[in-house]
């Protein structure tokens, strides 16, 4: 869950994936909404939002896009694709 | 923890359960005395006893967090449970074949339904067993 403290709006544990995400930064700032208000408004799991925000799991194109909904932001502000991360 | 991964916890576990009519058989065979116990029995008994688990221990997950339990299964879950279910299937694709030489080897009847008995409740307690990794791990 989130904690409040500290982030840079990259998730700093998903060295494994290619695609970063700001959910969490962005849950921040719209009131700290919960994983679980997030998880009932995209229609998941709030384990579901946890492995995603994780970089555990990337979402399905229509996950994403609602996620970018509840956020008011278009999609490259949520998610973010650098090939990079998996190449070192 | 999810109300599917509870879920899938209850249904490793009363399969484990059923582990005990392998270790019944196991152990007549090595001390050389199979049909020494009515497996007959113990197998109906060992069934119902899983069933009986199942539907008390969902029901109680249910009563217990009845909102998690109306939760329609999620895409990442439905991933989880394809995942599972691909690698357990071919476990029980190699059991499959691994009875057919069974039957070459001279196994009677009896012999070949414990060998596709066992094999099925190894391939379901590897599904299980996956789905709770996967749980674990994320996806």
């Amino acid at each position: 869950m989130g904690c409040g403290c500290t982030f840079t709006g990259v998730v700093p544990d998903m060295a494994d994936s290619s695609i970063t995400n700001t959910i969490r930064k962005l849950r921040f700032e719209h009131d700290e909404m919960t994983q679980q208000a997030l998880a009932e408004r995209i229609g998941v799991t709030r384990q579901t939002v946890n492995a995603i925000e994780l970089g555990k799991y990337s979402p399905s194109l229509e996950v994403a896009f609602r996620i970018a909904a509840v956020f008011g932001r278009p999609l490259d502000q949520v998610f973010q694709y650098q090939p990079d991360r998996t190449a070192s | 923890m999810s109300f599917r991964e509870k879920s899938d916890w209850c249904s490793f576990l009363s399969l484990c359960v059923f582990g005990l009519f392998f270790v019944r058989l196991a152990h007549d065979l090595l001390h050389g005395t199979p049909g020494a116990h009515n497996y007959f029995l113990l197998f109906f008994g060992l069934v119902g006893l899983v069933v009986v688990i199942q539907v008390v221990s969902h029901v109680a997950l249910a009563v217990w967090s009845p909102k998690d339990a109306q939760t329609p299964v999620d895409e990442r879950e439905q991933l989880i449970h394809l995942r599972a279910a691909h690698v357990s299937y071919y476990v029980l694709l190699l059991g499959a074949f691994l009875v057919v030489g069974c039957m070459h080897l001279g196994f009677s009847t009896w012999q070949m339904a414990q060998c596709i008995l066992l094999v099925l409740w190894l391939a379901e307690l590897l599904r299980y067993g996956l789905r709770l990794y996967f749980h674990r791990c994320g996806a």
